[in-house]
C-alpha cells in the first residue's frame, strides 16, 4: 500500500480494468444468464402458445365432426323416411294390384262357370229331347198299338218338340 | 476523505488500486451468480427461477420500451451496466470493498463504452458520411464530449458525495454522542441515573401504550446513561454511541437508494442514446 489516489483522477489502468471487467460481466451473464433465461422463457411461451392452438383445434375439429355427424343422422332420418313412404306407397299399389287381378279372376271364373251352365243346360236340353223323343214314340206305340210310319213319327216329333220349346222358352 | 487506496505501484503508475480489486470483485460475484441463476433452467420453475426470470424479463421489458423491440438484442449489455453499476456501488457497504463508482475512472470508462456504442451504431446505421456530416455543426462535437462527461460526473457525483456525506455523519455523530457523553459524565452520578430511570420509565410506557417510538426512546436513553456510567467509572473514553441506528437510516438513502437510481440512470441513458443511435430498419 503506497498511499492514495486522488478523489477526482483518471487513472489510465483503473480505465482499462474496468473496460475488461465490463466486457467480461457482459458475456458471462450473456451466456449463462439472460440467453438461457430468455431461451427458457420464449420456449415456455412457445409451448403454452402451441397448447392454446392446439385446444382450439381441437375445438374446431370436434366441432365439425358434430355437425357431421348432426347431418349424417338428419340424412339417414330422411332416407329412412323415404324408404318407409316407398315401401308404403308399393304395398298400397300391390294391394290394389293384388284386389284388381282378384277381381278379374272372379268375374272369368263367374263367365266360365256362367258358359258351361249355358253349354249343359244345351247338352241337358238335347239329352231330354233325345230321351223324350224315343219316349213318346214308345208311349204313343203302346197307346195306338200300331206302328206309325216313319213318317208320322217325324212329323209328330217335331211338333211335339216345337210345342215343348215354345213353352221352355 | 481519500481517493482509493493503491496497491501496486510501478514506474510511478497506480496499476492496482482498490477501485480495481472492488470491481475484480462485483465481475467475479455477479458472473457467479449469473452462472448459478442461469443454469438447470426448467419449463417448470422453481422460486429462484421465478425471481431470475422476472428480473431478466424486467429488463427486457425496459430494453424493449426504451430502445423498441427491434434492439432487444442490447438487453445483456444493459443489463450488465446496470448490475455493474448497482453492484459496484452496493460493494462499499461491505466495508472492506470501496465503491467502484465513486472512482471517476470507472464511470467515465462506462461512459465512454457508451458514446463509442453510439458512434458505431451510427456509423453502422447511417454510413460514416452521415456520421461525419453531423460534425459540420461544431456544436456537435461539443455535445459529444459532453455526454460522456456529464454521464460520468453525475454518476460519480452522487455515489461520492454518498460516502462523503456518510464519512461527514459519522464524523458529526461521533462529536455529538461525545459532546452529550461528556455532559452527562460531567453533571455527575445523579444525572445519569436520573436518564436511566427516564429510558427505563420510557420504556415500559412506551410498552404499556405499544408505541414503538417510545421504547426506542427509552431504549436509547438507557444506553446513554450505561455509557455515561461506563466513562465515568473510567472503563471506556469518548463511546459513539450516536453512531448505533442513526447512519444505517441515511445510508439506506444514500447507499441503496442512490446507488440503485443511478444505476437505473446510467443504464437509461445508456439505452436513450444507443437506441437514438439504432433507429428500427424501416426508418432508415
Amino acid at each position: 500500500m503506497t498511499g492514495f489516489e486522488q478523489i477526482i483522477g483518471i487513472n489510465p489502468w483503473t480505465a482499462l480494468f474496468t473496460f475488461c471487467n465490463m466486457i467480461i460481466t457482459f458475456l458471462i451473464l450473456k451466456k449463462f444468464l439472460f440467453k438461457p433465461v430468455k431461451k427458457m422463457i420464449d420456449e415456455r411461451q412457445k409451448e403454452i402458445d402451441d397448447m392454446y392452438a392446439d385446444a382450439e383445434s381441437s375445438r374446431t375439429e370436434a366441432a365439425k365432426l358434430e355437425a357431421d355427424y348432426a347431418e349424417h343422422l338428419s340424412s339417414a332420418r330422411a332416407e329412412r323416411d323415404e324408404i318407409m313412404r316407398d315401401a308404403v306407397s308399393r304395398a298400397q299399389k300391390r294391394e290394389r294390384e293384388i284386389i284388381a287381378e282378384a277381381k278379374g279372376e272372379a268375374a272369368a271364373i263367374m263367365s266360365k262357370a256362367e258358359a258351361d251352365i249355358a253349354q249343359e243346360k244345351k247338352k241337358a236340353l238335347n239329352e231330354v229331347k233325345n230321351e223324350i223323343s224315343s219316349i213318346s214314340v214308345t208311349i204313343a206305340q203302346e197307346v195306338v198299338g200300331r206302328e206309325i210310319t216313319a213318317a208320322d213319327h217325324e212329323r209328330l216329333v217335331s211338333e211335339f218338340i216345337g210345342k215343348l220349346g215354345e213353352s221352355d222358352d | 476523505m481519500n481517493g482509493p487506496k493503491i496497491y501496486l505501484q510501478i514506474n510511478g503508475m497506480n496499476i492496482i488500486t482498490q477501485t480495481t480489486v472492488s470491481s475484480f470483485a462485483v465481475m467475479v460475484i455477479l458472473c457467479v451468480a449469473g452462472y448459478l441463476l442461469g443454469r438447470n433452467l426448467k419449463k417448470r420453475p422453481g422460486g429462484l427461477q421465478v425471481i431470475t426470470e422476472k428480473g431478466v424479463t424486467m429488463i427486457y421489458n425496459l430494453v424493449e420500451d426504451t430502445m423498441g423491440k427491434h434492439n432487444s438484442y442490447w438487453t445483456p449489455y444493459i443489463g450488465a451496466l446496470f448490475l455493474s453499476s448497482l453492484g459496484g456501488s452496493l460493494i462499499g457497504m461491505t466495508g472492506i470493498f470501496r465503491s467502484t463508482t465513486s472512482d471517476i475512472s470507472t464511470t467515465l470508462t462506462w461512459a465512454l463504452m457508451t458514446s463509442f456504442l453510439v458512434w458505431g451504431c451510427t456509423i453502422k446505421n447511417s454510413g460514416i458520411k452521415t456520421f461525419l456530416k453531423g460534425y459540420i455543426n461544431p456544436m456537435n462535437i461539443i455535445s459529444d464530449i459532453a455526454q460522456p462527461v456529464s454521464m460520468a460526473f453525475r454518476h460519480f457525483g452522487n455515489i461520492m458525495g454518498g460516502s462523503v456525506l456518510t464519512s461527514l455523519l459519522y464524523t458529526a455523530l461521533a462529536a455529538a454522542s461525545a459532546a452529550i457523553l461528556g455532559l452527562i459524565r460531567s453533571s455527575g452520578i445523579a444525572v445519569i441515573a436520573i436518564v436511566a430511570v427516564l429510558g427505563i420509565a420510557a420504556f415500559f410506557f412506551g410498552r404499556k401504550k405499544k408505541k414503538l417510538a417510545l421504547k426506542i426512546l427509552g431504549i436509547a436513553l438507557f444506553a446513554i446513561a450505561v455509557c455515561a456510567a461506563l466513562e465515568y467509572l473510567g472503563a471506556f473514553k469518548e463511546i459513539p454511541i450516536l453512531e448505533v441506528g442513526i447512519p444505517g437510516v441515511l445510508s439506506l438513502y444514500f447507499d441503496v437508494f442512490s446507488g440503485f437510481v443511478q444505476a437505473l440512470v446510467f443504464s437509461l441513458l445508456t439505452m436513450v442514446y444507443v437506441g437514438m443511435a439504432c433507429p428500427p430498419k424501416e426508418e432508415k
